[in-house]
């Protein structure tokens, strides 16, 4: 991203905070002059972003019919969820064996922002949840399970949002966490890998039946 | 119809100052201008400013542009004018006490600068271990509250070790953008490190949005060409690099101006004294070249590790708020920049209406605070309003400009000061306009651009509340900044200040000396201060300023033709330069006694050598080949390097190698 030009940057941050939050919501066309005017940037930048974008997934090049906001479905669901929960707690296992003085740091300082503020702000505990999750991967210090799994990130925190209106708050979140920190500073690698499955699997499961009910 | 031949390459050169944006077209090998621009910079939305530029200066074929260069003293205002954004400044190894005792907590540009346990000495080994838990609690506590982060470590050009392990821990809890100090600079003070660390992270939100606006407007036009960017120093460097380090635009302007003047006066050696709508600026052209500091550079009264041409820049400028002091018997000028009076009544009638009325009312009606305006600049975003006193200004300044008491009645206050206006103006959602020199212009017939009926109403009203004619305080204002401004000369190129006046009747000889070399009063002694090179006027307002500074110099005026556009004609003349530095220092044993080897350090790196001649070597040999590579990238041709060796006592060399070379405008 460093090599890419300072509009195209700010672009494509500003186009993926759309996308995830559904301000442009899945199925969405997507006009570059329109962007480039909504968005203050040039038109290169905005070309240059959705190319970024549909290497992540979410946005879709069709040849004839133009460019749109990728589709969320349940099949995509099944497959994300299927590879993440095998990676996410390949990352816990690796941590657990590989997480440094540092990264325990760093873990432990989300779980105290996270214990400081109310339960009631669903927003803020799924960006530190998605924090929480980036830092464990960091601490299992393999730079392409990172890569990949940040690609992840991009399309799970959609679904996040589709799932909203249905889910609860994610008061068991903060206490997973805890649990994860332990586990990796125990250097127990197998409970890190199995609360790791868990938590990921709750939350496929809640995201799934929410994208159903949206269905029905 | 211009037919272009082969060997011809259009530039287009761009300098966006505090207040006007200048824009020309050059021909970039037989040097012919081609075409100028000047306008109202827009502070709000900058495209506005640039693309009116843009659009209106006459190419005929934009798809001949090669090479886009920009100059700005938006860093610079921003920071003289305390608009940066907010920076939380992580100082990892500072002793606390040694800052308080000594009073350097001023110095680093941020009010939010908070102590970490860690950081190295001087020969790069740790000192302390690092409190990375300490660190993150304080960006947690802050984050909400700042727009970046700096992080400095004690040393860490030496060993930049605990500012990484920061940077890798800070960005897992927060998106804000990080500076690290050791990336800015290979100095070794740490206060300036700290500083320059600070200063980057304020500016990156401004200069990134001034980029890409940039890009825009040349988008717009169908400009397909690199952008550019000056640097302090007067080179130029990639929209990219600059985006990333802020910092080295600052005094940019001024260095382009240098380089501008000798470019169209093809004079050596020469004071240039540029005259904007904000400040004023001295640079040294010597030799051909223009003179770089080789202390640290200073902006805003902070001393930074940036290397810059070497300059003085004053707050006092063609839009300097001519005012009188708190107990009504000084007439002040500047340091606060106001929008001009004229300018106001030209926007708003109504505004010229009640200037109109107001010089016909008796004195006491007519206080100076009538003069001064506030107005609304934008509508603020969503509810960023903070209170209700916020609110009801916002209000009231939306049914149009208002003058200062009236404001003050009808938010039911006392006097202005008690409005907490100050974070509406930092983000521009209101601005103030006032007297200034721009006005006195206008009543003089020197400028037309707004309304001079306003301005000469206006300044009537002033001079009538100090029993003055106003003519004759016209003249006041305009000795006052020629004082000033020759004041500053001498103190740029001597080095040296007038103390502050102990008494009214005091004894110091300098003060006198200057005093009467300006206005010859003594009846016996006859002073003069004579300035060697010539002095060359950069700038709209030069010429009516500098006329008097000249002749108290006693010196020629030499106004270039195009002088108004200086700036921009120096953005695009410019080199393009990237230097590279190492440091090598000993190696030392734990009781710092015998020299184990040599450390060679580069900023990702660090090598061990035995001999202090093979690391040496090895470090001149690096710095050239990454500063030869990184110059081509950055658009330079055929770049030439020269390799020097500075050391900074204590064993420690710094190996700075430059790259240096014309901008590469070969065709796409």
């Amino acid at each position: 991203m460093d090599l890419q030009r300072i509009d195209t940057q700010r672009t494509y941050r500003e186009l993926l905070e759309l996308i995830t939050t559904l301000a442009l919501p899945p199925g969405e066309p997507l006009n570059e002059q329109l962007l480039a005017g909504r968005l203050n940037t040039t038109v290169t930048a905005v070309q240059e972003a959705l190319k970024l974008l549909a290497h992540d997934g979410l946005v879709t090049v069709t040849a004839r019919h133009g460019i749109y906001v990728a589709e969320a479905n349940a099949a995509d669901l099944a497959e994300l969820s299927e590879l993440r929960l095998e990676l996410e707690g390949l990352a816990a296992r690796l941590a657990a064996q590989r997480a440094t003085a540092d990264d325990l740091a760093v873990l432990d300082a989300l779980c105290r922002e996270q214990e400081a503020f109310a339960r009631d702000e669903p927003q803020r505990l799924f960006d530190l949840d998605h924090r929480f999750h980036q830092a464990i991967a960091a601490a299992a210090h393999n730079r392409y399970l990172a890569k990949t799994l940040e690609q992840f990130f991009g399309l799970s925190r959609r679904l996040w949002f589709l799932a909203l209106p249905w889910l609860g708050s994610l008061p068991g979140a903060v206490g997973v966490h805890v649990a994860l920190v332990e586990a990796i500073r125990a250097r127990d690698a197998d409970r890190a890998e199995r609360l790791m499955h868990a938590h990921v699997e709750g939350f496929y499961a809640e995201a799934r039946a929410a994208l159903e009910e949206d269905r029905s | 119809m211009t037919v272009m031949k082969n060997h011809e390459a259009l530039v287009l050169g761009i300098d966006t100052g505090g207040t006007y944006t200048d824009g020309v077209l050059l021909e970039y090998y037989s040097r012919r201008v081609l075409a100028t621009h000047k306008s109202l910079t827009t502070r709000r939305d900058f495209a506005l400013g640039i693309g009116a530029v843009i659009d209106a200066i006459h190419i005929e074929d934009p798809s001949a542009v090669r090479m886009v260069s920009v100059s700005t003293t938006l860093a610079t205002n921003a920071i003289a004018e305390g608009k940066g954004k907010r920076v939380a400044l992580l100082l990892i190894g500072y002793d606390p006490e040694l800052i308080a005792n000594f009073k350097l907590g001023a110095r680093f540009a941020t009010p939010t600068y908070y102590f970490v346990r860690g950081g190295h000495d001087v020969y790069g080994r740790e000192k302390e271990p690092l409190d990375l838990a300490g660190l993150l609690d304080t960006v947690n506590r802050v984050k909400g509250q700042v727009d970046a982060i700096a992080i400095s470590s004690y040393f860490s050009p030496l060993n930049p070790e605990h500012e990484n392990r920061a940077y890798e821990a800070v960005r897992r809890v927060t998106d804000l953008p990080i500076v690290l100090g050791n990336q800015l600079s290979t100095r070794l003070g740490s206060v300036e490190r700290a500083t320059t660390a600070a200063l980057n992270a304020s500016l990156l939100a401004v200069l990134q949005q001034f980029i890409i606006a940039v890009q825009r407007a040349m988008e717009r036009r169908h400009i397909d060409a690199p952008l550019m960017v000056v640097r302090g120093d007067g080179t130029l460097m990639s929209a990219e690099f600059a985006a990333r380090t802020p910092v080295e635009t600052i005094h940019s302007g001024p260095a382009a101006s240098a380089i501008g003047a000798r470019f169209l006066t093809r004079l050596d050696d020469a004071l240039v004294v540029d005259v904007g709508g904000t400040t004023t600026d001295f640079a040294l052209v010597n030799g051909g070249q223009v003179r770089v500091g080789e202390e640290g550079a200073r902006v805003g009264g902070y001393k930074t590790a940036v290397q810059a041409a070497d300059l003085l820049s004053i707050a006092a400028g063609g839009d300097s708020h001519i005012t009188l002091s708190r107990d009504n018997k000084r007439l002040e000028v500047g340091p606060e920049r106001v929008m001009p009076l004229a300018y106001l009544a030209h926007e708003y009638p109504e505004v010229a209406q009640r200037l109109h009325t107001l010089s016909r009312r008796s004195w006491v009606q007519a206080a100076p605070e009538w003069l001064e305006y506030w107005l609304l600049l934008r509508e603020p975003d969503g509810d960023s309003l903070r209170n209700d006193q916020e609110r009801a200004l916002v209000a009231l300044l939306a049914e149009g400009p208002q003058p200062v008491p009236e404001i003050v009645s009808r938010l039911g206050v006392l006097h202005i000061a008690q409005i907490g206006a100050g974070e509406l103006l930092r983000q521009e959602i209101i601005g103030r306009a006032g007297l200034t020199p721009t006005d006195l212009l206008h009543i003089e017939g020197r400028a037309g651009l707004w309304d001079a009926t306003a301005a000469r109403e206006a300044w009537k009203t002033f001079a009538r509340f100090q029993f003055k004619e106003p003519d004759e305080l016209r003249r006041q204002v305009w000795e006052r900044l020629a004082e000033n401004i020759t004041y500053a000369a001498v103190s740029f190129l001597s080095g040296k200040q007038l103390p502050p006046p102990a008494h009214p009747e005091d004894r110091d000889m300098g003060r006198w000396f200057f005093g009467n070399s300006l206005q010859p009063a003594h009846p016996h002694l006859e002073t003069e201060i004579r300035l060697r090179p010539h002095l060359v006027g950069i700038g709209a307002p030069a010429g009516a300023l500098l006329q008097d500074v000249a002749a108290a110099l006693h010196s020629d005026l030499i106004l270039p033709k195009h002088h108004e556009v200086a700036n921009a004609i120096g953005a695009v003349a410019g080199s393009v330069m990237v230097a590279e530095e190492i440091l090598v220092y000993p190696h030392l044993s734990l009781q710092g006694v015998d020299v184990l080897g040599y450390f060679v350090q580069t900023s990702d790196g660090r090598e061990l050598f035995e001999e202090e001649e093979a690391a040496l070597a090895y470090a001149r040999a690096l710095s050239q080949e990454r500063a030869l590579g990184a110059a081509i990238r950055a658009g330079a041709d055929n770049p030439q390097v020269i390799v020097e060796d500075i050391s900074d006592g204590l064993d420690t060399h710094r190996i700075r190698a430059r790259a240096v070379g014309n901008p590469r405008l070969e065709k796409p």
